[in-house]
């Protein structure tokens, strides 16, 4: 068990940036996820950790040791891979034990059996120790690839995308599993995955990660209702937010009126919308907003116009694409029972009350509107 | 709900908790982290020891190949020389060896007569041997049998396999001597005459090298994707043309590394040669190794025999480097078509 | 692949089986035809071609000759050749296939170029070196020009089985807890075994043929391969005995081409072509 620090991580690949002053800290225990597309970074900083690369600048840490001159077989770190990484020579049974039988633990051979046979169970896998890898379907050598980051107990688990190959159903299933033996091994992990529902519902916190830096970190609330930057925000919700520029005409302590999507509108805003408005540089601002959170109407309430672009139906609910009267779209996520016709003239209202502010030039996170408890 | 999870936090609460800053969330005040950007001298020595691993691994190797340049640099520092076999005074006599290699009659011989040979064994090997991949690129009875016998000629020493071909044409114990009777040739001479003896050695080296196209092109020809052929189906094409459109170019660098190949060994070949007519009869068939090896062991003049070699090189160098462009053009193609 | 497609599918399946018989013929009467002769009485030899009463007193006595001598100096020499190649190149392949470092690839291409360069160019001045030396006539001496034939061959090849190993494994591999030299050991040379078997033999396949080295550079010390071709030219009578030499000098490697069937594309291509 041990908490994690990294501190300026730095590492080029020849002029490709892999990641740039990678500062982190990971609670002892604590399940981190770190989120990002792929090429950002992620995989680039799990391999630090684990020491499989070495850094240009920048220091780690593991509880209280500086691991920087440890080779990886020293750091007590297990990793499962992507691609899972099984010894293809080995059957099951063999690739779970392998660690326990290399010169770093060197386990007499009864305990290493039990320690196998005991997390095969845990993970439904033991009737499967006697088989070869080639023989074995994706979820089965995921789970194997658990097991032998299992057995090890290491100080720190590193995951870098374990559930990417699997087919969806399985994806849910094990979600649920995984979240289970989190809370059954307490053991401190870092997450890596490029689906940011995984990133949301797995983690304590998350780390978001593009381009080699690290944008944002925070619980999974903090970074999907007050992002960052514009690009967090964009990161995170399917459909994605809706970003527009909107130019302040005039304001007063509890409205503000813009001009924005072509047409001139206002909203209610609190003092403190107000002061953080003040810090702008000039009079333009970018308006964030979710697809969920647009209402949109035909009883008077609306505020906006537009000619619907695209509808298309999923389920529970439909995604409505609007063309806006200046041509901007906007995307809305409506109920499913209602349907929707192309090219038709609609409207639709942004949500005052679940507004986020971004400076325009440097597209930071400036404030956000709030709503009333129970909503949503 | 919040995704099915329990919120930490009333959802008040964390809309008006300060916000996260961009890099961490330190639990420790920042002086207490240590400075990104330094590196502890432990961890200094050991980066340094794992760039130096490459280079311990490949010790051995380059110490052999270092092994392997001596004899070049020998070669050429003696072909500034007299060195002969026969005497003990040496002098350095600076290009006199190479003037006298361009002014003999003996030296331009020789380099048409490696230059033809090269050329008409890769020739006859390539389309003999696209031929017969083209042929083997099937289900029936004799190609599945050929497929794994025809490596034989070409596992064999090539020197055995001129043993045997001398046996086959000897005038006296020889198979084909009652055949070539027949047709009319049972005059024909083979490695005995000079007219012929080109000839004889072209097939000879036929013989045992044109198994080695075949493999390889064979090999080519099944690892070509299926799909564009499955769309010239759809779109309708006569065989020839989805052969010259589709599998050559698909094919080529497959092609032009099997003809790199067999140029450049052919154009320095002595066993073969060597063994079926020494070079004769006359001179007929003498190779520039066959040349220098003639200077050099009967008649003792090692370091005339010296400059030939590494024209010769030169030449093969040349060659392969202008092939080698073409073979990575096509493959860029190729990756473009598939 | 299905050959309604194929150019020749206008001449027709039996002429298409056809062609492939004349070149069946072309490539493997010879092989017959040698052993042939190599059974049949010198008293018959001139007088019969395919109708005999086989024997097998040429291959007697070439057996009982010092052509054996030979045959096992051959073996001694190539076998050697190969195990020194696998001793420095299986380190040297794989640090080609995953290290990156400066130079790598011109010092790959240069360990490739030696393949090509004309052999007579390295034995002129070898031949001086190797008397200096006291190389010349002996085993070792053999051995180690061998090398050029073998290392080149044999590093090309492993290296592409190298490449073929996804690296995650060996970093699994280190954080299980083995040190860097452990993995290659106990994970990556198992892993590749197949290939070293077939370079290891393609090789051995290469060494057994030379000619030229050990003509030049050898004279007691010689080869089953350079003898046979002696016999011939030495004697014009005993056509049998000289018929059964070159059956048993081409043995070893009949039976060795079979084995390695399956990786003879990588070999041959020196890892240019996947097959």
């Amino acid at each position: 068990m041990a908490s994690i620090q990294l501190s300026g991580l730095t590492k080029f690949y020849g002029k490709r940036r892999g990641v740039e002053d990678v500062s982190l800290e990971v609670g002892d225990q604590e399940f981190l996820t770190v989120f990002g597309p792929a090429g950002a970074g992620k995989t680039t900083t799990l391999n630090l950790i684990a020491g499989i690369v070495t850094p240009d600048r920048g220091s780690i840490r593991i509880g209280d040791k500086t691991v920087d001159a440890l080779e990886p077989a020293d750091r007590n770190v297990a990793m499962v891979f992507e691609s899972y990484a099984l010894y293809p020579q080995f059957t099951v049974y063999q690739n779970m034990a392998f660690p326990l039988r290399s010169p770093k633990h060197r386990l007499p051979a009864g305990e290493v059996e039990q320690r196998v046979r005991h997390f095969a169970t845990m993970l439904r896998i033991d009737h499967l120790l006697d088989r070869q890898i080639q023989a074995l379907s994706n979820g089965q050598r995921q789970r194997t690839a658990l097991g032998r980051a299992l057995v090890r107990r290491p100080d720190v688990f590193l995951m870098d995308e374990p559930l990417s190959h699997l087919d969806a159903k399985l994806r849910h299933s094990m979600r649920a599993e995984l979240k289970e033996m989190r809370g059954q091994l307490g053991t401190t992990t870092i997450y890596v995955t490029h689906d940011y529902l995984e990133a949301m519902s797995l983690g304590d916190r998350v780390a978001v990660i593009n381009q080699g830096r690290i944008l944002q970190v925070g619980t999974p609330e903090e970074v999907y209702f007050r992002p960052a930057t514009v690009e967090v925000a964009q990161l995170f919700g399917d459909p994605e937010i809706n970003l527009i520029e909107a130019k302040i005409r005039s304001r007063q302590s509890t409205s503000v009126r813009v001009q924005a999507l072509g047409e001139d509108w206002s909203f209610p805003i609190t003092p403190e919308i107000g002061s953080a408005l003040d810090k702008l540089p000039g009079d333009n601002v970018q308006l964030g907003f979710r697809p969920a959170d647009v209402t949109v109407g035909v009883n008077g309430n609306a505020s906006l116009h537009g000619v619907v672009y695209s509808f298309e139906p999923l389920g529970t609910k439909s995604v409505l694409t609007i063309d806006s009267v200046a041509g901007q779209r906007v995307r809305a996520l409506v109920d499913g029972h209602r349907t929707f016709q192309v090219d038709r003239r609609i409207e639709f209202s942004v949500p005052s009350a679940s507004l986020i502010f971004f400076n325009p030039e440097s597209t930071r996170y400036l404030v956000r509107s709030t709503r009333t408890e129970g909503d949503h | 709900m919040f995704w099915g999870r329990e919120p930490a936090l009333s959802i008040t609460e964390v809309w008006n908790a300060p916000m996260s800053t961009t890099l961490s969330s330190p639990r420790t005040p920042p002086s207490e982290l240590p400075r990104g950007g330094s590196a502890s001298k432990d961890s200094i020595a050991h980066a340094r020891r794992r760039r130096f691993r490459p280079y311990l691994v490949l010790a051995p190797a380059l110490i052999l190949t270092i092994g392997i340049f001596i004899p070049f640099i020998a070669a050429i520092c003696l072909s500034f020389t007299d060195y002969s076999l026969n005497s003990s005074d040496v002098s350095f006599i600076g290009f006199d060896n190479y003037l006298s290699m361009l002014q003999s009659s003996d030296f331009w011989h020789s380099l048409w007569i490696t230059i033809e040979y090269a050329f008409l064994c890769t020739a006859v090997e390539m389309l003999l041997g696209v031929g017969v991949a083209l042929l083997l690129n099937d289900e029936n009875i004799v190609a599945r049998f050929l497929r794994i016998v025809l490596i034989f000629p070409l596992m064999i020493a090539p020197v055995i396999g001129t043993l045997i071909w001398k046996l086959i044409t000897n005038p006296s114990v020889g198979i084909l001597v009652g055949p070539m009777r027949m047709i009319g040739l049972g005059d024909f001479k083979w490695a005995a005459s000079p007219d012929s003896a080109m000839f004889s050695l072209v097939v000879v080296d036929a013989w045992v090298y044109t198994p080695f196209v075949i493999i390889l092109v064979l090999a080519g020809l099944r690892s070509l994707p299926k799909s564009p052929y499955e769309a010239a189906l759809i779109d309708g094409g006569s065989p020839w043309f989805v052969f010259k459109n589709l599998t050559l170019p698909m094919l080529a660098p497959v092609l032009l590394i099997t003809l790199v190949f067999r140029l450049m060994l052919s154009l320095q070949e002595f066993s073969i040669i060597f063994a079926l007519t020494e070079g004769g009869p006359g001179d007929a068939t003498m190779s520039l190794s066959l040349q220098a090896y003639n200077r050099a062991f009967p008649f003792y003049g090692l370091a005339e025999a010296i400059p030939m070699m590494l024209f010769l090189w030169a030449l093969v160098y040349f060659v392969s480097f202008i092939l080698i462009g073409f073979w990575r053009r096509a493959q860029q193609r190729a990756a473009g078509v598939a | 692949m299905t050959h309604s497609r194929s150019p020749l599918a206008k001449i027709g399946k039996g002429l298409q089986i056809l062609l492939l018989l004349a070149y069946a013929v072309f490539a493997l009467f010879p092989l017959l035809w040698m052993f042939i002769m190599s059974i049949k009485p010198d008293s018959q030899m001139l007088t019969t071609t395919f109708i005999f009463t086989p024997t097998l007193e040429n291959y007697a006595t070439v057996l009982h000759s010092d052509y054996m001598q030979f045959f096992f100096n051959n073996l001694i020499v190539s076998v050697a050749a190969v195990l020194v190649s696998l001793v420095v190149g299986v380190p040297a392949a794989y640090a080609l296939a995953r290290f990156q470092f400066k130079g790598k690839e011109d010092i790959a291409f240069t360990i490739l170029s030696f393949r090509f360069a004309p052999e007579i160019l390295v034995i002129l001045p070898l031949y001086l070196i190797y008397q200096r030396l006291g190389l010349y006539d002996t085993y070792f001496g053999l051995i180690w020009v061998y090398q050029l034939i073998t290392l080149p061959l044999l590093i090309w090849i492993l290296r592409g089985f190298f490449e073929d190993i996804s690296p995650d494994i060996e970093a699994a591999a280190q954080l299980d807890g083995y040190a860097w030299w452990q993995v290659f050991l106990r994970v990556l040379l198992p892993l590749v075994k197949p290939g070293l078997v077939a370079a290891g033999l393609l090789c051995f396949i290469f060494a057994w043929n030379s000619f030229t080295f050990p003509l030049l550079l050898s004279n007691n010390v010689q080869t089953s391969t350079v003898i046979a071709l002696r016999y011939l030219a030495s004697d014009t009578v005993h056509y049998g005995q000289v018929a059964a030499a070159a059956a048993i000098s081409a043995l070893p490697e009949v039976i060795l081409a079979l084995l390695i069937q399956k990786h003879l594309v990588r070999g041959l291509s020196f890892g240019a072509v996947k097959g």
